[in-house]
């Protein structure tokens, strides 16, 4: 617009993929809203009225938007509004829903969010890849035996670069789907950092386990990595679809309890415990051993433990027996 | 455990069972065998004929020059004349002995059994009638005489830890007249290389005499079991074997698969002491869970009685004392990582009892395995060696619920051993009808050592938990220093 000083409101018209798309400098009030033709906006969606809606002023100055005659109504800041209904606008500006059409109604009165810093550079965000980087290579170098060929590097020098830009690659396709930009550099941002807390927690929490012997703990990793890994997927997703974010973490909060609820019933039923290991068989360092050491007897005494939750599935496997001759003798 | 660094992929290989496993295993499939061919479908039960099932076929060529197949209406083969004679004098108290499903004919399984007494009492093996025993409400047990007769069995009494089983038929005038097996006396024991004459009717074919030779006592043995020198095949289970007066020696009772002729029998002596035992006893009628359990707490008690009371071998290892058994009822077997390897070097001891008890199904139990590896990292580095030797110790299966027994309950502790730190690891699980049977693995491994340590595991089958807790700290305590604590390899 050349003259600024004259707009009045500004109405931006959304795309489906959440981009403003359209946009409509108001110079004057009243505004129609609507199909028909002689409407100031008019919106190309089968589920908007001729005459859907209209927005003026008020004696007092304030503006307010008027439902006519639709059946679908209005919705303002996600409120919704029926034919005949009126509302008053807030000053800085409001989410309007017509039909399919999200539109969002700038007044000069609306608070501007300040300046967003541009994500780092690229090579900035390869930092984190160094550390990533060290920790697979040096597990891979403790699998490999001393002297071994130097073709048995590959997997870790060319396949986790080649994985990882995989992975990323996926994910900007699935933004340009979406988002229509191919965000590569985005979606390494976001991979590295989880990447690197998944390895990190497998090099390190079983040695702090072993270390403290605490079993409880060492059990706890695998949950703790399946609870990283959802998070993980959810911050790519959420990328993806930056406006549906809380339906996207009540998503992947479902798929991963439906996931480790049946991952834990077979468990449950193969092994009678919450985990699949019956004991924990990381060995500490000798260096690293805190913990302090017990007498054999001690050990020979803390079997009494095992006693009763053995007898108690002995019962459960008998009375599921007699339930089953039961049924049978039917 | 397992020995990894033996090739260059970096991940754990699995443990190839070293060769005494193998040869137990192969032994146990051997008693099953002696099940499972038995179960093999004959088209005619009464008149079992050589083509009667593919199984049967694959089994006959391999039949041995010493078992001649005898049906009686068939013309006379050639048999020595000791075992033309001693057919003919036995045939009359040889039978088959087959559990049917108590709703239909058809065989659930088959063995061969031999007359005791005038009143019609009978002997074949445990393993043969172990359906029966277990459910009697599904099966029903029936006998078939070499000259046709057939009649209804009744079960009454049973020795699970030697694999006998004493039956009576339910109508004794039925077999009546045709005399019985004489036992031969304790007192004259018989020379090692003497001829002897296992009888029975193989996988359903025919009854048949086997002659081989008598060949002692099996060493090392906790059961006293006979070792006879000729084949035994699926089917004669249960049935006689007989000196050349034609009085009995042992029972036929298993075979082992990877060896030539080497088949086993039950000696006498449990069969005379079941026989007084159970003589006038009343037929079984109820499922034997608790008479079952009540024998193998008995053979329990005494095996860690026993086991305990021996004291440990010696390992020969340069920095620790390890826990290895006396061999008197246990064989043991070693191996090394060959030299060259670059990757972690290790040695390993593997020793197992020969005696395990058939209890049902697939169900083995009553034994004791010992094992250890002692490995040397010092080609690898600390972090490589520790590596290794924490993956080694995740290698271990403590058994998940299955049929017959829970899934395994751990407890763990760092344990010291005058000042030898241990990591421990206990797991027990418990069989769900052998009720306060219970399946004992103890897993150890060395803390102190940053490039060299021993991993033991010690498992013990079917065992009460007093005992499980007696073995336990009996196999702790044989681990120990043997070098000061400051000597460092």
């Amino acid at each position: 617009m050349d003259r600024p000083e004259q707009r009045l409101a500004l109405i931006e018209c959304f795309e489906r993929d959440g981009r403003a798309g359209r946009t409509i400098d108001v110079t004057a009030w009243p505004v129609a809203l609507g199909r028909a033709l002689h409407n100031h906006v008019v919106l190309d969606d089968a589920y908007v009225a001729p005459s859907h809606a209209r927005i003026e002023p008020d004696a007092q100055g304030r503006l307010v938007l008027t439902v006519l005659d639709t059946g679908n109504g209005v919705s303002v800041d996600g409120q919704h509004h029926a034919a005949g209904a009126s509302c008053k606008l807030p000053d800085a500006g409001a989410t309007l829903q017509l039909g399919q059409t999200r539109l969002r109604l700038r007044l000069p009165g609306e608070p501007l969010a300040p300046e967003k810093p541009l994500p780092p550079a690229a090579a900035a965000s390869l930092l984190l890849a160094l550390p990533l980087y060290a920790l697979v290579a040096a597990e891979h170098a403790l699998a490999l035996d001393p002297g071994a060929d130097a073709t048995a590097w590959l997997p870790a020098l060319v396949g986790l670069p080649v994985a990882v830009a995989g992975w990323c690659a996926l994910w900007a396709l699935m933004s340009k789907v979406f988002q229509h930009r191919f965000d590569f550099g985005g979606h390494l941002r976001i991979t590295l950092p989880w990447l690197l807390a998944i390895e990190a927690c497998d090099a390190l929490l079983p040695q702090l386990a072993a270390a403290l012997a605490w079993p409880g703990l060492w059990q706890l990793i695998a949950p703790l990595q399946v609870v990283l890994g959802a998070l993980w997927l959810r911050a790519h997703l959420a990328h993806v679809l930056p406006l549906h974010r809380r339906t996207i973490t009540v998503a992947v909060a479902a798929v991963t309890l439906a996931g480790s609820a049946i991952s834990l019933s077979f468990i449950q039923r193969s092994t009678d415990s919450w985990s699949r290991a019956p004991y924990m068989s990381t060995l500490p360092l000798p260096a690293t051993h805190l913990a302090g050491t017990v007498a054999p007897g001690v050990l020979v005494e803390a079997m009494s433990a095992l006693v009763e939750p053995l007898a108690r599935r002995v019962q459960k496997a008998r009375e599921e027996e007699e339930e089953d001759a039961a049924s049978s003798d039917e | 455990m397992h020995q990894t660094g033996v090739a260059d992929p970096p991940r754990p290989p699995r443990r190839p069972p070293g060769p005494g496993a193998r040869r137990w295993l192969q032994a146990g499939l051997a008693l099953l065998l002696s099940v499972a061919g038995a179960v093999t479908p004959a088209a005619t039960p009464e008149r079992p004929a050589p083509s009667s099932g593919p199984a049967v076929e694959a089994e006959a060529p391999s039949l041995p020059a010493g078992t001649v197949g005898a049906a009686p209406a068939e013309a006379e083969p050639a048999l020595s004349g000791a075992g033309q004679r001693i057919y003919e004098r036995t045939r009359a108290r040889l039978l088959q002995v087959r559990t049917l499903l108590k709703t239909q004919d058809s065989q659930s399984s088959v063995g061969s059994g031999f007359l005791v007494d005038e009143a019609g009492l009978l002997v074949t093996n445990y393993h043969v009638i172990s359906q029966f025993a277990l459910q009697p409400g599904r099966h029903r047990l029936v006998y078939a005489t070499v000259d046709g007769v057939q009649g209804a069995l009744e079960l009454l009494a049973f020795d699970v830890v030697h694999d006998l089983a004493l039956l009576r038929t339910a109508d004794p005038a039925s077999l009546a007249g045709r005399g019985a097996v004489v036992l031969r006396p304790a007192n004259e024991p018989l020379p090692r290389g003497a001829r002897i004459f296992a009888l029975g009717n193989p996988l359903d074919v025919g009854f048949a005499v086997a002659e081989g030779s008598y060949n002692g006592p099996v060493e090392r043995s906790f059961l006293e079991t006979l070792f006879f020198g000729g084949s035994l095949s699926a089917g004669m289970s249960g049935g006689p074997a007989l000196d050349e007066q034609g009085r009995l020696i042992g029972v036929n009772v298993a075979a082992r698969r990877d060896g030539e002729q080497v088949s086993f029998l039950v000696p006498a002596a449990p069969v005379r002491t079941l026989l007084e035992r159970g003589r006038h006893a009343a037929p079984i009628t109820a499922p034997s869970w608790p008479e079952v359990t009540r024998q193998l707490l008995a053979h329990e008690a005494e095996l860690s009685e026993r086991f305990i009371a021996l004291p440990w071998r010696s390992a020969g290892h340069p920095r620790y004392a390890i826990p290895v058994p006396q061999e008197q009822f246990m064989r043991c077997w070693g191996r090394g990582s060959p030299q060259a390897v670059r990757g972690l070097q290790f040695e390993r001891s593997d020793c197992a009892m020969d005696s395990r008890i058939f209890v049902g199904g697939s169900l083995l139990t009553g034994f004791l395995t010992v094992r250890h590896e002692a490995y040397d990292g010092s080609k690898l580095g600390t972090l490589r060696f520790a590596e290794r030797y924490s993956s080694s110790f995740r290698n271990e299966s403590m058994g998940i619920d299955d049929r017959h027994r829970t899934a395994a309950r751990c407890v763990e502790r760092s344990i010291d051993r005058d000042g030898l730190p241990l990591k421990a690891v206990v797991c027990l699980r418990a069989y769900k009808k052998l009720e306060g049977l219970h399946d004992l693995s103890v897993l150890v491994a060395t803390l102190d050592g940053t490039q060299a340590g021993v991993q033991g595991r010690f498992d013990a089958r079917g065992v009460s938990f007093a005992s499980a807790q007696r073995l336990t700290a009996h196999y702790l305590d044989g681990f120990a220093w043997i070098a000061p604590n400051n000597v460092s390899r």
